[in-house]
């Protein structure tokens, strides 16, 4: 037998996982989409009913915005915050190994567990926030913030933005590959380090940016653990995105096809902002 | 000198918002429901395990943890396995080559969660439904394409003379994978494990929808029963949360530079 039919022999176990679980669910899906299951007998075809079921539904529409609005957190908020600590630990302060260690912490704890305990800080009664606003006399802060309407989804989003560990290390690895003589001119030039920051360093590790852009999005359309365990997707559907719709479609009202729809638009959302990402990259490249 | 004071401030701030919330909820975990109401900062009145022992009565904790350990060392196991085949396999360029490594690492950015129907229905129809093999199988599915980015790049720096080398020699196609490729990835393997077995263990949404009960159900799902069926336990909820949270911790106590390694491993490029 010749090495290549030897190589087709050695891809088999990956091509079957990854035709199994990745590529035959994404033909199923595409197909369970435009049908009406409730899990027995035969799917009834029905072509592009569902979607248009879907735009009609208000749940669904508020889902699309949630999950856009999770990406928008994860790109504007999240991911500058993650640049500020990697830019200020890329430059090896006192104890930079300790804080980068402490926080990246929160990345290995299962996000299920982090919403556990963000449910508990946030709770209206035993919740460490309102304790600790009624202890420095901001009491009339207080409120119950995860079925405040108002405050819900910005609170179901508060650990994931500010558990920066992941990002900042993924850029303080880029900022590594950047020789030091890049910036011996700057410094005989007298830039400040803000100056530095700002025109070497942000423009050098560019690629390493939208990395983690894309990386915030693949979040935004997985998150899930959240809006199940802070809130169930509530307040109304205040909370609930993209993947939590998905599993309420399915797990609770047995619709499958419309479920499977829902699938395709994640799909089709994730593509484009993903395809947004590379056309902002493009641009700065050029630039 | 401003500079130096905003650095300081936004490291202690982090630290801060990362640390207390975990110091919070280990001491809560070993306090009275009363005094879980009363003040957030004041330390429990005694330093009693009675929390841990009674969530460890109410729910098969030990039963999920254990299920959540098959099911990541199997996952794991399986996505490394095929990774190290497939990466060897493309060692050597043939025509297919770059088509067969593209359609392998097709779904790396794929929203997974997507595909909860399909796969739903596949497990079932399997007979897999509600097993830690049906479970472990699907993340080695979808987990595939990160495991195999991760391995790929190890066995892509074996030299390509040492091959040559060996069949020179007179090593067949698999001696060669057996006694080269395999124990010269085995640091890339560690990697990959590290960071396979983390993603298994903590992921919920397919662990919730694949398993019906404790035979089968992760530590991820169980703990989620304590706010269910609990409502008023709040000391017990906090304690299974410490439980659940532990071991990922301890690995990464002792293990942090290779765990924060593995799991941006398949990042740097």
């Amino acid at each position: 037998m010749s090495n290549r039919r030897h190589a087709y022999l050695y891809l088999a176990p990956g091509a079957a996982l990854v035709t199994l679980f990745l590529v035959g669910p994404m033909v199923a899906l595409i197909y369970l989409g435009m049908t009406r299951w409730v899990g027995v007998g035969t799917p009834e075809f029905v072509g592009f009913a569902n979607y248009r079921q879907l735009v009609e539904d208000p749940s669904f529409r508020q889902a699309v915005g949630n999950t856009i609005k999770w990406a928008a957190v994860g790109v504007f908020i999240h991911t500058p915050l993650c640049l500020l600590v990697a830019l200020i630990l890329a430059r090896q302060p006192r104890f930079w190994k300790f804080f980068r260690t402490v926080f990246f912490l929160p990345s290995v704890i299962s996000t299920t567990a982090i919403a556990f305990l963000w449910y508990f800080i946030l709770h209206v009664d035993l919740g460490m926030l309102n304790k600790t606003l009624e202890v420095v006399g901001l009491g009339s802060l207080t409120r119950a913030w995860l079925f405040d309407p108002s405050t819900a989804l910005i609170s179901t989003q508060l650990p994931f933005i500010i558990y920066i560990g992941f990002g900042m290390v993924l850029l303080m690895t880029q900022i590594s590959t950047i020789p030091a003589e890049v910036y011996e001119a700057a410094v005989l030039d007298g830039a400040s380090t803000l100056r530095q920051e700002l025109s070497i360093t942000i423009p050098l590790i560019r690629r390493g940016i939208a990395l983690q852009c894309l990386f915030v999005i693949a979040y935004a359309l997985r998150a899930f653990e959240y809006p199940f365990i802070m809130t169930s997707g509530g307040p109304g559907d205040r909370t609930t995105n993209l993947s939590f719709y998905i599993y309420r479609q399915m797990m609770t009202a047995n619709q499958y096809g419309l479920a499977a729809a829902a699938g395709v638009v994640t799909l089709v959302l994730g593509a484009a902002m993903v395809a947004a990402v590379f056309v902002f990259l493009n641009r700065a490249e050029r630039a | 000198m401003i500079g130096r004071l905003f650095r300081w401030v936004v490291l202690i701030g982090f630290t801060v918002v990362t640390i207390v919330p975990f110091l919070w909820l280990v001491m809560s975990s070993f306090k009275t429901n009363a005094e879980i109401f009363a003040g957030p900062f004041e330390l429990p009145s005694k330093w009693s395990l009675d929390n841990y022992t009674s969530a460890l009565d109410a729910h098969p904790i030990l039963v999920f943890l254990r299920n959540s350990f098959v099911i990541a060392a199997f996952s794991a196991l399986v996505t490394i396995a095929a990774s190290l085949l497939a990466s060897y396999a493309l060692l050597h360029k043939f025509v297919l080559s770059r088509l067969a490594y593209l359609y392998l690492m097709f779904g790396i950015l794929l929203p997974v969660n997507a595909f909860i129907t399909p796969i739903f229905f596949l497990v079932r129809w399997s007979g897999l439904y509600n097993s830690v093999w049906g479970v472990g199988l699907v993340y080695a599915g979808i987990f595939f394409p990160t495991g195999f980015l991760i391995i790929k790049v190890y066995v892509d720096t074996i030299p390509h003379e040492l091959l040559e080398a060996a069949r020179i020699d007179g090593a067949s196609y698999h001696a060669i994978f057996r006694r080269i490729v395999v124990p010269l990835s085995v640091p890339g393997v560690v990697t990959a494990g590290i960071f396979l077995m983390m993603l298994a263990w903590n992921e919920l949404l397919f662990a919730s929808i694949l398993t019906q009960d404790e035979s089968s159900q992760t530590v991820q799902v169980g703990v989620r029963y304590f706010l269910t069926t609990y409502a008023a336990q709040y000391p017990q909820a906090f304690a299974a949360t410490v439980m659940a949270i532990v071991p990922p911790v301890l690995v990464y106590v002792f293990l942090s530079n290779r765990v924060i390694a593995g799991m941006t491993a398949g990042s740097v490029k």
